[in-house]
C-alpha cells in the first residue's frame, strides 16, 4: 500500500476526497466521526451534515478508517486516479452485547431532496398552547385557513384540507378533513418534533399528498435506563385559556431496549376578545391522551402506540346566518349583533369531535442491508355539530358521522454500504364512512366505503455531497357510496387509479451551501362532498351543489432550495411552482335559491386548470452572543388558468422579523432571553370575481416574548412570558373565514411554565 | 439470505390484518325536523265590539320540499278589504313530518318572534299589534287595521320570524321594527306576501 502511494510521487498531489458519513440504521448525517488515511496520516471529522473534506491527495490507492462511537469501524481501501472521488460510508452499530453502548434511537429521519423544516426545542417551547395549525404558522410558507379564533388548519404553499396529509406518528390521520370548519383532530403535545415537507410527496405517503406534507413525532422511546418527566402548565389572558400537560418517557433497566411513554393534556378556554368586544360563544375544551411502548434490539424494533384527541368547540354565535338578508346584516354591520360577557360556556352552533388512532409497529433487520417494516393503523373518529335548533332538536347533533379507517403498510428498505438506498413497498387504506341516523337533517355527505391500494418504490443515490432520488407508485382508488335524499335511495360506485412519480437531488456546494430540486406528480381523488353536497351551509347562507363527474386533480410540483448554514448566519430559501389540473373549487353560480327561509347563494364544485407559485425565504443572523435577528416572508400567487381569474382564500404576502436580546449571565447569556417580533400582512389584492366582503386591509402586529431557564440541579424550569398583539389591534385576516362577522383575537398575555425533571 | 425466512411471518401477519376491514352502515331515511313546509295566515274579520264577523280567510305560503334545492315556494296574495279590523293567527306546519310548528314556537315563546314589515306598514295602509293570548311578544296572533283611506291598494307584507334573538333589545316590542336583526338570533322564516286592498 505505501509502495503504491509512493509510485505516484511526481504526479501533481491536488486530488480531494470527499464524503458523507451515515448510520446505517435511518440514513441520519454522523457528526464528528473520525475519517483517516492511514497512507498519508492526515484525517477530518465529519460535519453536522455528515460531510467530509480531505485536500492534497496524490493519485494511488490509499486505506481508509471511519471511526465513530459505538458503531463498527470501517476500514476500506479507496482508489484515487486523476479526478477527485466522493464516496459515502454508512456506519453500523455495535452488538448490544457490548456494555455501556446505547442504542441508536429507532425514529426515522425524514429522507428527502425537497424542502423540510422542523419545529423543536425552543421553537416548540414557544409554540406551546397553540393548535398544530397556528403553531406552524412559525414555518416560512406555512399560513392557516381558520374559523374563527379555535378551528385553523394548516395551509402548505396555498393547499390545505385534503390536498395536504398530516401524520400522527406516521400513521396518515383520517378525520373529515374535507371541512373548511374541521381543524385537524390531533394534539400538538403529543409531539416534541413537527416536520413540515413542501413538496410533492404522493410516491411516500400516498394519495393526497399535494402540497406538502406534516409530520407530527413524538420523541423516540428510551432504550435503555432513562426517565423523564415533563410538565407544561400554560395561561392566556384572552378567552382565560388554561392548558396543563404531562408526559413521563421511561426505559427499562430489566428489559434492555424496552421504553415507554405516557403523555396526556388538558385544555379549557372561554369566550374570545376582539379588541373592542367578546365573540359569543368562542369558548373550548379539549382533552387528549397518548401513550407508546417499544422494543428495540439490534435487529427488532417494535411498537404500539394509541392516542386520542377530544375536543368541545364554540362556534361564533352570528356566524350561523339563517338567510342571506342576515349575512349581509352581519357584514354590514362590521360586527356582531350578539352581545355577550366573558363565560366558559359553550353553547350551539358548537362541534363535539374524537378521535382515536392506535397503531403498531415493527421493523426487522434481515441483514445489515435490508430492513422489513410493517405498520398497522386503526382510527375511529367521531363528529357532532350541533346548530341552534327548535325544541328537542337542540339537543341533537344536525350533523352525526362516524369514520373508521384502517391502513396497513409493508415495506422493505435497503441501504448499501456504499451509495445506494431505497424502498419498495405497498400500503392500504380501507375506510367506512357511517352517519349517525337522527339527526333529523338530510345527510350532508353520504354512507360510503373506500378502498385505496397503492404499490411504490423509490432508490436513493448519494456519492459524497450528491444525492438524487427518485419514485414511481401506482394507486387504485375504489368508493361505493349510499344515501337517501327524501326516501329515494341513490347510490354511486366510483374508482380512480394514478401513477405518480418524483425526481430530485440535493448538492451539497460546500460545508455551508446545499442546493435541492425536486420534481415530483401528485393526485387527488375528488371527495365525498366535492361529488356529492347538495343542502344549505349556515355559515355561508349558501347551498353547495356537489358533481358526481368530477376528476381527480392531478399535479405538478417542482421545488428548489437553497440553503446556506454559517456559524452566524442561517438563510433558507424555497422557491416553488404547482401546475395542477383540474382542481376542484367552489364557484358561485351568481345564481339564487329562494326558500320560505330566504334567500341565499347557489355554488357548484367545478375543475379547472390552476397555477400556484411562490417562494419562502427565512433567515437568521446572530449578531453577537447576546444579540440575534430572524426574518421570514412567503409570496403565493394562485391563479384560475382557464377562467384566468383568482381562487378565493389564497394566503396573502406576508412577513415576520423580530430581534432577541440574551442578558444572562456571561457565562450562559442564554438564560435570560427577550425578543420582540413584529408580524407584517398585505392585503389580499389578487382577490376572486365574488365574494360576500372584500378582502381586509393590510395589518401589522407586535409582540414580546420573554423566556428564562432555570437549570436546578439536572432538572431544568422555563418560563416563558409572551404578549401577542401588544397595541390590541383591530384586524382581520383574509384567510379567516369568520372575517365577515367579527375581527381577530386582540392583545393576549401568556404565561408559559415547563419543567423537566 | 437466511433472515428472507422471516418475511413469510409479515406477509402472513400482513393479510391476517388486511382482512379485519370494515363496512359503513346502510343509509336510513332521515326526517327532516326542522323543515318548514307551509305558512298559512288566517284572517278573522272583527267588528267594533271586537266580535268575529262571517268566515276566516286563508292565504299561504307553501314550499312542499321545505329547504330542498329547486322547487320555489308558492306564495297567495292577500286580499283584505279597506278599513276592517282582524285578527290575524300565523300557523307553520311542517307537512313532511306532519309536524305543528306553531306548538313548538309558543313553547319557546322566548326564543322566537314574528316581525311585519314592507310597504304594507310603511305607507299608511295598515297596522298590526301583537295580541297573543299569553300576552308575550310572540307574533302568532295579532291585530291588523286596514286604513279606510289607503293611498295605494297594493302593498307588500313581510313575514320574519326570528329565532334566538334577545327580546329586551330597545326596539324589540315593535311589531314592525325595522332593524330586527340588531336584537341578535337568527331568520326562520322570511317570506315576502303581495297584498292588495279591496273595497
Amino acid at each position: 500500500m505505501l509502495l503504491s502511494a509512493q509510485m505516484s510521487f511526481g504526479q501533481k498531489c491536488d486530488l480531494i476526497l470527499r464524503g458523507k458519513i451515515l448510520h446505517q440504521e435511518n440514513d441520519d448525517p454522523i457528526e464528528a466521526a473520525y475519517v483517516w488515511i492511514l497512507e498519508t496520516r492526515t484525517g477530518a471529522v465529519s460535519d453536522q451534515n455528515g460531510n467530509f473534506v480531505i485536500r492534497g491527495l496524490c493519485p494511488g490507492t490509499y486505506t481508509i478508517t471511519v471511526q465513530f462511537l459505538g458503531h463498527k469501524e470501517i476500514r476500506q481501501s479507496v482508489n484515487l486516479t486523476g479526478s477527485s472521488t466522493a464516496q459515502t460510508f454508512r456506519m453500523e452499530e455495535e452488538s448490544l452485547d457490548l456494555t455501556g453502548v446505547e442504542v441508536h434511537g429507532h425514529r426515522e429521519a425524514v429522507q428527502t431532496t425537497t424542502a423540510v423544516t422542523s419545529l423543536y426545542g425552543e421553537a416548540m417551547l414557544q409554540a406551546r398552547g397553540e393548535s398544530l395549525g397556528e403553531s406552524l404558522k412559525r414555518v416560512a410558507g406555512v399560513t392557516t385557513f381558520s374559523t374563527g379564533n379555535t378551528i385553523s388548519k394548516p395551509v402548505i404553499h396555498g393547499l390545505h384540507s385534503n390536498r395536504i396529509m398530516i401524520l400522527n406518528n406516521g400513521i396518515r390521520l383520517e378525520g373529515q378533513q374535507w371541512g373548511a370548519e374541521h381543524a385537524p383532530e390531533i394534539d400538538p403535545f403529543l409531539a416534541d418534533e413537527i416536520t413540515v415537507i413542501k413538496g410533492a410527496e404522493t410516491v411516500r405517503f400516498g394519495p393526497e399528498a399535494m402540497g406538502g406534507v406534516i409530520l407530527v413525532n413524538p420523541p423516540a422511546l428510551p432504550t435503555s435506563k432513562k426517565h423523564l418527566t415533563e410538565i407544561h402548565l400554560l395561561g392566556a389572558s384572552n378567552g382565560y385559556m388554561g392548558n396543563l400537560s404531562a408526559s413521563h418517557l421511561g426505559g427499562s433497566d430489566k428489559i434492555k431496549g424496552l421504553g415507554y411513554r405516557v403523555q396526556g393534556s388538558v385544555k379549557r378556554a372561554g369566550n374570545v376578545k376582539s379588541p373592542n368586544y367578546y365573540q359569543a360563544n368562542t369558548g373550548m375544551s379539549e382533552y387528549n391522551f397518548s401513550s407508546s411502548l417499544g422494543y428495540s434490539s439490534d435487529r427488532l424494533g417494535a411498537e404500539a402506540y394509541y392516542s386520542f384527541f377530544n375536543t368541545e368547540l364554540g362556534i361564533l354565535r352570528d356566524s350561523h346566518t339563517g338567510n342571506l338578508s342576515d349575512l349581509i346584516n352581519i357584514i354590514e354591520n362590521g360586527e356582531p349583533f350578539t352581545k355577550a360577557d366573558f363565560t366558559y360556556e359553550i353553547n350551539n352552533p358548537k362541534q363535539v369531535v374524537s378521535h382515536h388512532l392506535a397503531k403498531i409497529k415493527s421493523h426487522y433487520h434481515l441483514n445489515p442491508e435490508w430492513k422489513l417494516n410493517l405498520q398497522y393503523g386503526f382510527q375511529l373518529n367521531n363528529r357532532q355539530e350541533f346548530d341552534r335548533r327548535r325544541g328537542e332538536l337542540n339537543s341533537r347533533p344536525s350533523l352525526d358521522l362516524e369514520l373508521i379507517t384502517n391502513t396497513l403498510d409493508l415495506f422493505v428498505d435497503h441501504t448499501i454500504k456504499t451509495n445506494w438506498s431505497g424502498s419498495i413497498g405497498l400500503n392500504v387504506i380501507q375506510q367506512a364512512n357511517s352517519n349517525i341516523p337522527g339527526t333529523g337533517v338530510t345527510p350532508l355527505i353520504p354512507n360510503y366505503e373506500m378502498f385505496n391500494g397503492g404499490i411504490f418504490a423509490m432508490e436513493k443515490y448519494l456519492k459524497g455531497p450528491l444525492e438524487l432520488e427518485g419514485g414511481v407508485r401506482y394507486d387504485y382508488r375504489q368508493v361505493s357510496a349510499a344515501r337517501y335524499v327524501g326516501n329515494e335511495l341513490q347510490t354511486a360506485d366510483l374508482d380512480y387509479q394514478n401513477f405518480s412519480a418524483f425526481v430530485g437531488g440535493l448538492y451539497q456546494l460546500s460545508p455551508y451551501f446545499a442546493f435541492t430540486s425536486n420534481l415530483g406528480t401528485a393526485w387527488r381523488p375528488p371527495n365525498v362532498n366535492e361529488l356529492f353536497s347538495q343542502g344549505l351551509h349556515h355559515g355561508a347562507a349558501a347551498v353547495e351543489i356537489g358533481d358526481p363527474d368530477l376528476v381527480s386533480e392531478n399535479s405538478l410540483k417542482w421545488v428548489n432550495g437553497l440553503e446556506y448554514e454559517s456559524e452566524k448566519a442561517l438563510v433558507e430559501f424555497t422557491v416553488y411552482a404547482n401546475q395542477i389540473k383540474n382542481y376542484i373549487y367552489l364557484n358561485p353560480t351568481g345564481e339564487t335559491f329562494v326558500s320560505l327561509r330566504g334567500t341565499f347563494n347557489v355554488y357548484e364544485y367545478l375543475q379547472a386548470d390552476a397555477f400556484f407559485y411562490g417562494f419562502d425565504l427565512s433567515g437568521s443572523y446572530t449578531f453577537s452572543d447576546r444579540l440575534n435577528g430572524y426574518l421570514k416572508g412567503s409570496i403565493i400567487r394562485a391563479k384560475n388558468t382557464e377562467a384566468d381569474n383568482y381562487f378565493p382564500f389564497i394566503p396573502s404576502d406576508r412577513m415576520d422579523w423580530g430581534v432577541s436580546y440574551a442578558f444572562g449571565k456571561s457565562s450562559n447569556p442564554e438564560s435570560d432571553r427577550i425578543t420582540f417580533s413584529n408580524v407584517l400582512v398585505a392585503q389580499q389584492k389578487r382577490e376572486p370575481d365574488f365574494d360576500l366582503a372584500p378582502a381586509p386591509p393590510a395589518y401589522a402586529l407586535f409582540n414580546i416574548g420573554y423566556q428564562k431557564k432555570f437549570q436546578l440541579a439536572k432538572n431544568q424550569f422555563n418560563v416563558g412570558f409572551q404578549i401577542n398583539n401588544i397595541f390590541n389591534t383591530e384586524y382581520r385576516e383574509y384567510m379567516n373565514r369568520f372575517r365577515y362577522f367579527t375581527a381577530d383575537m386582540g392583545r393576549n398575555i401568556l404565561l408559559k411554565l415547563n419543567y423537566q425533571f | 439470505m437466511q433472515n428472507f425466512r422471516k418475511l413469510p411471518v409479515y406477509l402472513v401477519a400482513a393479510f391476517t390484518l388486511g382482512i379485519v376491514s370494515c363496512e359503513s352502515d346502510d343509509p336510513t331515511p332521515e326526517n327532516e325536523g326542522e323543515v318548514i313546509t307551509n305558512v298559512v295566515l288566517n284572517f278573522q274579520e272583527l267588528d267594533a265590539s271586537n266580535n268575529p264577523v262571517g268566515t276566516p280567510v286563508s292565504f299561504s305560503a307553501i314550499d312542499p320540499e321545505g329547504i330542498e334545492v329547486g322547487a320555489t315556494p308558492t306564495i297567495q296574495t292577500i286580499n283584505l278589504k279597506k278599513g276592517k279590523n282582524y285578527r290575524m293567527t300565523i300557523a307553520v306546519t311542517n307537512s313532511i313530518e306532519g309536524e305543528d310548528i306553531s306548538a313548538e314556537i309558543l313553547e319557546e315563546a322566548d326564543e322566537h318572534q314574528f316581525f311585519f314589515l314592507g310597504t304594507a306598514f310603511t305607507g299608511n295602509i295598515m297596522t298590526i299589534a301583537y295580541n297573543d293570548p299569553s300576552g308575550k311578544l310572540i307574533g302568532l296572533q295579532n291585530r291588523l287595521a286596514v286604513s279606510s283611506s289607503p293611498g295605494t291598494n297594493n302593498a307588500q307584507m313581510r313575514v320574519v320570524l326570528r329565532h334566538d334573538l334577545d327580546k329586551n333589545f330597545p326596539g324589540a316590542t315593535n311589531p314592525n321594527f325595522q332593524n330586527f336583526e340588531q336584537a341578535g338570533g337568527e331568520t326562520d322564516l322570511d317570506i315576502t306576501f303581495p297584498v292588495v286592498i279591496n273595497n
